[in-house]
């Protein structure tokens, strides 16, 4: 009798993957090259998706956006995050698992409430401002904070910090303090460690949490209908209502599509660097 | 003495990001339990208003209970099939390991929005109705890499010696699966599970494209915000956010006590099931 491998049993979660997963991203790709109409596409096959994709000044303009809001959120979400990570990984504090509780469970609270929270915080009628009007600070309210790519920024920020935490604070789990005691034994200063012993192990998983952020931050389209107004606007805003209100699944997809090849070319050029620099093979001893 | 760990620093950074990360969602529940439907200062006062509002909203119940169905069904299905999905992955040294591993990866590493219009057009192609059923399929993509990540973890981290010893004495596959693995990671999978019923419960991004005409709790919270400025949105964030909180503590409990029994640390498994994603 022929007895199935274990692996068998991975078949029917295969199986759910390849039918909701692998068959509609294809069959969407597919769609980029048809042409699209009324929530229907046509053949024969066409690149005319791409090119429009690529060329409209509006696509420009939201891809221009996209790159800068992306960058903004996983510069500041990794500059952040690193500290943090550092801390709950040598420190003796007893607040340490609080820390690690409060950062993770934040991770969990809901996307919405967070983008809700920072329009009531940043809003002209907002926390800020009615604060500081009470404070007799201002007379008139500020509205630089709201409905430009400094709100949508703030809010991915808040979004994915946890993430970036947890994954740095993972990256530096076998960097033992005895290293960093080694490092100042040797006659190294805080600068110095840093520079030459952390950094280097937290340069891949810094790597992989900044084009995390930077994909979700760029692909997203909650947030800047939310809080971007008309300068913070984002690809995947026009891609969602190609999807929705404006019936051309085609040239969603050729968007969507084109935004994948950025972020796969990105992603090769991360990896290009981390192999150059030879920081992608670093091994510890144990 | 100063250690290497002693940075005031990175302490100061850890205190800011905790503000900043816990900041905003208590000035939501804050304004929660505000008395008049002013969101600004000064705070005039509280009241349950928007509590007892949002009781009696038949549209808010409604919401909630297709949100608890979707997830349950996420959930439970992501149990079964990620669970025999990673004992399979961490118990076969085939070639074939490495893919699949990469497969069930992937969807974590697409934004949602790739994956909720990719469904929208796969459902309209072969012409299914959107349903509850489509955002239950959806979800479990989107949940499956989590849970299947940290179920590797545990599974992967087992001593072979126990199971081994079992086959030896004549168990079965099945009997060496219930008797030996299974009470050694069941609090990580009940974990991982829960942790699959936040994230189904609390996801709008892919739900938006492949729900229909029904609602659940984030769709609801999305038209709320659109229409008006609501106050009472305050009031089911608030209860969202004791939710999911209630959920992790669940989690986070689970996992960190059975790492503890384990090997004496009380590390959430969340930490080393991120060390392995590639």
């Amino acid at each position: 009798m022929l007895r199935a491998g274990p692996l068998a049993l991975a078949a029917p979660a295969v199986a759910v993957l390849l039918v909701f997963f692998v068959a509609p991203l294809t069959a969407f790709a597919v769609y980029s090259l048809l042409t699209g109409a009324f929530y229907e596409v046509s053949g024969p096959l066409t690149l005319d998706n791409y090119r429009e994709a690529v060329e409209s000044p509006l696509h420009r303009t939201l891809a221009r956006n996209s790159l800068l809001v992306g960058l903004f959120a996983a510069v500041a979400s990794v500059v952040f995050a690193l500290p943090i990570a550092y801390w709950l990984r040598y420190t003796r504090s007893r607040w340490r698992m609080v820390v690690m509780f409060l950062i993770i469970a934040s991770f969990l609270a809901s996307y919405l409430v967070r983008i809700y929270a920072w329009r009531t915080i940043l809003g002209s009628n907002g926390l800020i401002n009615s604060g500081l009007d009470q404070l007799g600070v201002i007379d008139d309210p500020l509205t630089f904070f709201l409905y430009n790519r400094f709100a949508v920024t703030v809010a991915l920020v808040h979004i994915y910090l946890p993430y970036v935490v947890l994954v740095l604070y993972a990256g530096l789990a076998p960097l033992s303090p005895a290293y960093l005691e080694a490092a100042q034994d040797l006659g190294a200063g805080r600068w110095q460690r840093w520079r030459r012993v952390v950094l280097p192990v937290a340069a891949a998983p810094v790597a992989s949490a900044f084009l995390f952020v930077f994909v979700l931050s760029a692909a997203d389209y909650v947030t800047p209908q939310f809080l971007g107004g008309t300068s913070g606007g984002l690809l995947g805003v026009i891609i969602q209502q190609n999807m929705t209100a404006q019936g051309d699944y085609a040239l969603g997809a050729a968007i969507a599509f084109s935004m994948l090849g950025a972020f796969l070319a990105l992603y090769g050029v991360v990896a290009l660097a981390l192999r150059l620099t030879r920081l992608d093979r670093l091994r510890f001893v144990s | 003495m100063t250690g290497p760990g002693r940075s005031g620093l990175a302490g100061a950074f850890t205190v800011a990001g905790v503000v900043f990360l816990w900041g905003p969602l208590l000035v939501v529940v804050l304004f929660s339990l505000h008395s008049t439907a002013a969101l600004s200062f000064p705070f005039r006062g509280f009241s349950l208003r928007w509590y007892e509002e949002i009781f009696s909203s038949a549209e808010v119940r409604s919401a909630a209970e297709n949100s608890l169905i979707v997830a349950t069904a996420t959930a439970a299905t992501t149990l079964v099939l990620g669970t025999l999905a990673a004992y399979g992955l961490t118990r076969t040294s085939s070639r074939a390991r490495g893919p699949l591993a990469l497969l069930f990866f992937l969807p974590i590493t697409l934004p949602g929005l790739f994956i909720g219009t990719a469904l929208l057009v796969a459902f309209a192609r072969i012409e299914v109705t959107l349903s509850l059923a489509t955002v239950a399929a959806a979800h479990l993509v989107y949940v499956f890499p989590f849970f299947f990540l940290i179920a590797r973890a545990a599974l992967d981290r087992l001593d072979p010696a126990l199971e081994e010893a079992a086959a030896d004495l004549g168990a079965g596959r099945w009997l060496v699966f219930r008797r030996v693995t299974l009470p050694q990671v069941w609090p990580v999978l009940v974990g991982a599970a829960c942790l699959a019923f936040a994230l189904s419960f609390d996801e709008f991004i892919i739900t938006f494209f492949v729900i229909g005409p029904d609602s659940t709790l984030p769709m609801f919270i999305w038209s709320t915000l659109r229409r008006t400025i609501d106050p009472s949105i305050n009031a089911i964030s608030t209860l969202l956010l004791l939710f999911t909180l209630l959920l992790f503590v669940v989690t986070f409990a689970l996992t960190s006590w059975s790492e503890r029994r384990r090997r004496g640390s009380a590390e959430p498994l969340v930490v080393p099931a991120l060390k392995d994603a590639p």
